[in-house]
């Protein structure tokens, strides 16, 4: 079953753009990672699909129900993380968190307190006293405390230190156990890396692709890096499959997608001294979409 | 429901500052009232002395100043002036205090409908609006007993200081319809300000130059306090237009809070 469902969703601002035709399915029970970089279109997807803002075309489900016609009714069920948090500030932190607990017909006092002991966060400071990691605590307590069934986060980890990341994707993966669907979006690719099972990959306004993390990984991409003994003509490695050719004195650099036989049998004609053959991380091959894309 | 209380705490602090202020004024200058009446006379010279369209402008009849109702007008249009004041700040911040702070995420993210918001908003300022009319109204009663030299009509010192409340809420109105309009106010005071001193401005020139029909665009001229006094009645046209704008100005702005505004910071 579809948890979030987008249907060309576009949103422009004015003249300017915000994003073109998007459309993607996330799962239910699934981690699902959001990433481009910045000014891509992460936050205006995310912020239509709550109504903070409405599409100019297209639109989308949560739960089976249109996102701007049953907003009410969807965010019973929903846990948002904003990239920014900004709190009443002359609140006290656990004022604010029952605040926050209040619009939901449930008892959350423990859930409370729990998260805010794994989060190790201080409820009787005011907000404005806090740090931005502290308060992004704040905002991590408040979209989890009801428990909600669609977790979605828009870059979380900015302003956490590593510690606390590890504890937050703990958090995340706890949840996700017991079902609960992710949204996850970054700009990060080693944390999508970490904790997705599927990517939507979106460039300026436009989804680019969606894929399986592993597949993306698979896709036969291999990293090669290889010293040789005398330096190799550049014309050597000019053929296909091969990216991101590189040459740093006698070593050799390139991202290879193709047979491996292929380029064992070139690699077998020059003097090699050392090889290295990587799978590349996730940087690398999204590095190499935007290449591609930006060619056409 | 939650809301409607959160907004209500939040207002506490001013609603205390603006409640002692207004009661302040009226205390203030009815402490003077006493020497006023006694020197009634000679008050009235001083009075004549200035030009006419001076005593227009501030709102001064010679024969009402000395006695304690028409003071107690002309001390009124003061209270009333920052009345006005406060009651703008309140409902230009309805909308605009979240934009600004960034904190609409928060209540549009939680499961209640924009409808919900920015009613418990708008009865939430209201009710801290009521609260300062019914202290405002115990006091300044207090304070013309003890200051009083001669009986005074209750009914129309009532309703002159009930008209307090009404201008209160046209302002509200006023100022929420601004917020929704333009959301993204940095100052809100600078806005009110204008707007309440602006048209109090508008209401001396009216003054002066006594045309009727400008009457209809200076909501200061709404309720004419020497027509109270005179006649023990409002004025009913004013009351309906009042009522009117009201109306179509909160309906305007729940139209464009629930449609069109859309909060984007990024």
């Amino acid at each position: 079953m579809n948890i979030i469902e987008i249907k060309n969703l576009t949103k422009n601002y004015g003249k300017s753009r915000g994003i073109t035709d998007v459309s993607f399915n996330v799962e239910e029970g699934e981690i699902f990672g959001f990433i481009g970089p910045n000014g891509a279109g992460k936050s205006t997807t995310i912020r239509t699909l709550l109504s903070l803002i409405y599409p100019t075309s297209g639109s989308a489900q949560i739960f089976g129900k249109d996102c701007v016609k049953y907003s009410t009714e969807v965010k019973k069920e929903i846990g948002y993380l904003p990239s920014e948090v900004f709190y009443y500030d002359n609140m006290k932190v656990i004022d604010l968190l029952k605040y926050s607990a209040s619009f939901y017909k449930k008892d959350c006092t423990k859930r409370i307190y729990e998260l805010a002991s794994t989060m190790d966060l201080d409820l009787n400071k005011k907000i404005d006293d806090l740090s931005f990691g502290n308060k992004k605590k704040v905002g991590i307590v408040q979209g989890l405390l009801h428990e909600p069934k669609l977790i979605i986060l828009d870059e979380p980890t900015s302003g956490l230190d590593p510690l606390m990341q590890q504890k937050f994707f703990e958090l995340l993966k706890e949840e996700n156990k017991k079902g609960v669907t992710i949204l996850f979006s970054s700009h990060i690719l080693s944390e999508v890396q970490k904790m997705c099972d599927r990517v939507a990959i979106i460039k300026e306004g436009r989804i680019v692709t969606v894929e399986k993390i592993s597949t993306l990984k698979e896709n036969n991409f291999k990293r090669f890096k290889l010293e040789t003994t005398s330096t190799v003509n550049k014309e050597f490695f000019d053929t296909d499959g091969i990216n991101k050719y590189e040459v740093e004195g006698n070593i050799i650099s390139f991202l290879f997608k193709g047979k491996i036989n292929t380029i064992m049998k070139k690699l077998s004609q020059i003097e090699i001294t050392n090889i290295w053959i990587e799978e590349p991380d996730l940087e690398e091959i999204f590095m190499h979409y935007y290449e591609k894309e930006d060619k056409i | 429901m939650n809301v409607y209380l959160h907004e209500l705490r939040s207002y506490k602090k001013s609603t205390i500052t603006w409640t002692i202020s207004l009661c302040a004024i009226t205390v203030i200058f009815l402490l003077i009232y006493p020497s006023f009446s006694g020197n009634s006379e000679e008050i009235k010279k001083i009075f004549e002395a200035y030009p006419e369209s001076v005593r227009k402008a501030f709102g001064i009849s010679i024969d009402g100043i000395t006695s304690l109702l028409g003071f107690y007008s002309y001390v009124f249009l003061y209270v009333v002036l920052c009345g006005a004041i406060q009651a703008m700040n309140y409902g230009t911040s309805v909308i605009s205090k979240e934009t600004r702070d960034k904190t609409a995420d928060f209540l549009l993210t939680k499961p209640v409908s924009r409808i919900q918001i920015i009613t418990s908003k708008i009865l939430a300022i209201l009710t801290s609006i009521l609260i300062t009319n019914i202290i405002y109204l115990i006091v300044a009663f207090i304070m013309a007993n003890l200051m009083k030299k001669e009986a005074f009509n209750v009914k129309i010192f009532f309703m002159i200081s009930f008209t307090l409340l009404f201008m209160q809420i046209l302002f509200i109105a006023i100022g929420i319809l601004t917020s929704v309009i333009l959301p993204k106010i940095k100052s809100v005071i600078s806005v009110s300000l204008g707007t309440v001193f602006g048209l109090f401005i508008a209401n001396m020139c009216a003054s002066v130059i006594g045309e009727e029909a400008i009457r209809y665009i200076t909501p200061f001229k709404y309720f004419d306090f020497p027509y109270i006094i005179k006649n023990g009645s409002y004025e009913v046209r004013f009351i309906i237009l009042q009522i009117v704008l009201i109306v179509i100005a909160l309906i305007a702005s729940y139209v464009i809070y629930v449609k069109k505004i859309q909060f984007n910071f990024y």
